[in-house]
């Protein structure tokens, strides 16, 4: 009965913060849990097929929507926390929802994305199938220390998930150290050729995990991604069971896994590993792959991974939260040959991290070119982020506490494309901004 | 105002030691700092980069050295190879040479840091030791300094430093410091500065970087008369944000 009541009470939640205007991501969980603790306990059990689970410090959100996406063009019921809180409360967000009223949950499968310092908590709850990490990257170390302690607490994770099948980035020596002795037969994904040029990014990971000498590479693909080899010992690269080649940045973007030819539309070479990440998951799971383009038609990209609002000009509003999402968010903004201002949005709460030290460590000067024609700051830690641009000698054009300001000046100047480049918590206010603007067309 | 820091006749080396392991958060910011506020008085200056590669040491020429911070992991690396160079670093601390040691680096210059179940040599430039503690102690600090007014940061270190009979960098006005009871932070024996306030420490601390910067000019050009000031307008104010927000009434 408490188990029903907690399902009631999450729903009940879940329709007040709809009709409050509100997506509840974790509250609705929180309270069901608080009435009933044992709440996801039997995912396992209502679980038909298999429990996915994706952890990695970046494109967590996109791989696990893209896995979701395509088991249901498969005509499967799946149990995902889509929109991104990967908490043990986002997971029984989750969980209440996809539950009837009378509080009954059959999917074929689970598709959930899970914080990396709550993986011990969550498998002691749910044991998962499959198991995705994608990368591991410095984040927010305010919150979670050192990588080394992200690194241990996956391997006791991963150690204590009996039989589960582990799919790791093989271009990541942070990640294929799992496959250690950690976790049985993992399998690899990654993409097996030189595509973008050389870069001096802050890097993870240099030193063989192993031996501890410096890692030498073939080449990068960004930060510590690449073709790795220690050369005291033999530590290196594994050859991927999942291979990207052929790869043209485009647009469209196209490329062969395993010698299927891909063409998307995604912008962002990341996104070349969240596509190898779900044809290897589906893959193991013995889905069929071969319909693996058209699977991921019906996907809808969260809030603020490249997303286009449409103005008198186009403006691209981009998530990042370390330095290796917005090395690639600037990198991909430095793609586009289009005029372009580029406003930066920097908070500093609890789900930022409140250190902002990170800033010293992305390639902001990177965006320095002839095609950029306004640079403009704001958030909460708006003199932070000014700083940092005057400490690599780039002119901030317009520092204001106002993203709506900022944005009608980039609407109305002379520019061709706005990238919107923000953290966590700057993320959906600035969305909530630019849709209430798509609305007044006040800019025209 | 006055003239005697332009037309490049004025110069520092700084050397930023194994930049590849301590680069914990954002360490490069303290170099660029330190570069651009030479640049923009018309001074020059030359950063050498130490790695790990790097088989020759030599301070000879050295104006200031630059130490960041590093996992566990890496500082026990990073240890074994500064331990070679003891005693050069030695005497140049002795000597007047300006470091800034911060974090990682700032437990390096000490005696030992003890971890749980190991004890990491340190340099043994400053009489000062480490210890691992409880918590972690992280988040925003702000001090108050004899030499560069309040001083604002980011800490978050595992060890309590002990400094003895040494002076420290400022008082805590908001945050923890060097261990949770001493309402101290950080170390001041001659030219060096360590700290815990890790990462870009400089850029929002201009008085504290030229007071760096003064120093190893002054030691290095005996008639050198002090840094012109500079448009300090937005550095100042990224420091009374985190003043007022943290340590607004004090």
């Amino acid at each position: 009965m408490r188990r029903l009541i907690a399902i009631w009470a999450g729903k009940l939640l879940t329709a007040a913060g709809r009709l409050a205007g509100k997506k509840s991501t974790a509250s609705p969980g929180a309270a069901a849990l608080k009435i009933y603790p044992g709440l996801v306990k039997d995912v396992n059990k209502r679980v038909k097929k298999k429990v996915i689970v994706t952890c990695g410090t970046n494109g967590k959100t996109t791989t696990n929507n893209l896995l979701c996406t395509a088991l249901e063009a498969k005509g499967f019921k799946v149990l995902c926390n889509r929109l991104g809180a990967n908490m043990l409360s986002g997971i029984a967000t989750a969980y209440v929802q996809t539950a009837d009223i009378f509080g009954r949950l059959s999917v074929d499968y689970a598709c959930l994305e899970v914080d990396e310092a709550y993986t011990p908590m969550i498998f002691s709850r749910i044991r998962p199938d499959i198991m995705v990490i994608t990368n591991l990257f410095r984040d927010q170390l305010d919150r979670y220390g050192e990588i080394d302690i992200t690194i241990n607490i996956l391997k006791h994770a991963i150690s204590g998930a009996k039989g589960v099948k582990v799919i790791l980035n093989a271009d990541d020596p942070l990640c294929v150290q799992f496959g250690l002795g950690w976790c049985a037969d993992p399998v690899y994904y990654g993409i097996s050729e030189k595509v973008l040029p050389q870069t001096d990014d802050t890097k993870e990971g240099r030193f063989c995990p192993v031996c501890g000498e410096e890692l030498s590479y073939k080449y990068y693909h960004y930060s510590q991604l690449g073709d790795f080899a220690c050369p005291k010992c033999s530590y290196k690269r594994p050859e991927p069971d999942y291979e990207v080649k052929n790869v043209s940045i485009g647009p469209p973007m196209r490329f062969d896994i395993n010698g299927e030819s891909m063409e998307v539309n995604y912008k962002g070479f990341y996104n070349i590993y969240n596509l190898a990440a779900v044809y290897a998951a589906l893959d193991t799971a013995g889905e069929s792959t071969d319909d693996f383009g058209s699977l991921l038609e019906n996907y809808k990209p969260q809030i603020g991974r490249m997303q286009e609002f449409s103005f008198n000009k186009p403006v691209i509003l981009s998530l990042s939260k370390n330095p290796a999402g917005f090395n690639q968010a600037i990198a991909t903004v430095n793609s586009d040959e289009r005029k372009k201002d580029v406003i930066i949005a920097i908070n500093d709460l609890a789900n930022d991290g409140r250190d902002v030290s990170w800033l010293w460590d992305v390639d902001f000067h990177k965006i320095k070119n002839d095609k950029l024609n306004r640079l403009m700051t704001t958030g909460i830690r708006v003199y932070d982020i000014t700083l940092r641009f005057k400490y690599a000698d780039i002119k901030v054009d317009m520092m204001t506490d106002s993203m709506k300001e900022a944005v009608l000046k980039a609407l109305s100047d002379e520019s061709e494309v706005v990238y919107v480049l923000v953290n966590y918590t700057a993320l959906y206010p600035t969305e909530a901004v630019l849709k209430s603007l798509e609305g007044e067309k006040s800019y025209e | 105002m006055n003239d005697t820091c332009t037309g490049n006749e004025m110069k520092l080396k700084i050397m930023h030691l194994y930049p590849d392991l301590l680069n914990l958060y954002g360490d490069r910011g303290n170099i660029e700092c330190l570069r651009y506020r030479l640049q923009w008085r018309g001074c020059g200056s030359e950063i050498v980069r130490h790695t790990c590669a790097d088989d020759g040491f030599s301070l000879e020429d050295v104006d200031i050295v630059f130490l960041g911070g590093g996992s566990d992991r890496e500082q026990k690396i990073v240890c074994s190879r500064l331990l070679e160079h003891k005693r050069e670093l030695k005497e140049f601390a002795e000597n007047g040479g300006c470091i800034l040691a911060v974090c990682g680096g700032y437990q390096l210059l000490g005696k030992y840091y003890k971890l749980e179940d190991e004890t990491i040599e340190g340099l043994d430039i400053l009489d000062i030791y480490t210890e691992q503690g409880g918590v972690r102690l992280i988040g925003n600090i702000v001090l108050e300094t004899e030499f560069a007014g309040k001083v604002v940061g980011f800490e978050n270190h595992g060890g309590r430093t002990y400094i003895g009979s040494h002076k420290p960098l400022g008082r805590v006005i908001y945050g923890n410091g060097n261990d949770e009871t001493s309402g101290v932070e950080g170390v001041v024996y001659k030219n060096v500065i360590a700290t815990y306030l890790h990462g870009p420490l400089l850029p929002k601390n201009p008085q504290l970087c030229d007071h760096i910067l003064t120093t190893a000019l002054k030691r290095k050009y005996p008639d050198f008369q002090g840094l012109p000031d500079i448009d300090d307008d937005l550095e100042n104010k990224a420091n009374k944000y985190i003043v007022g927000r943290y340590a607004g009434d004090r």
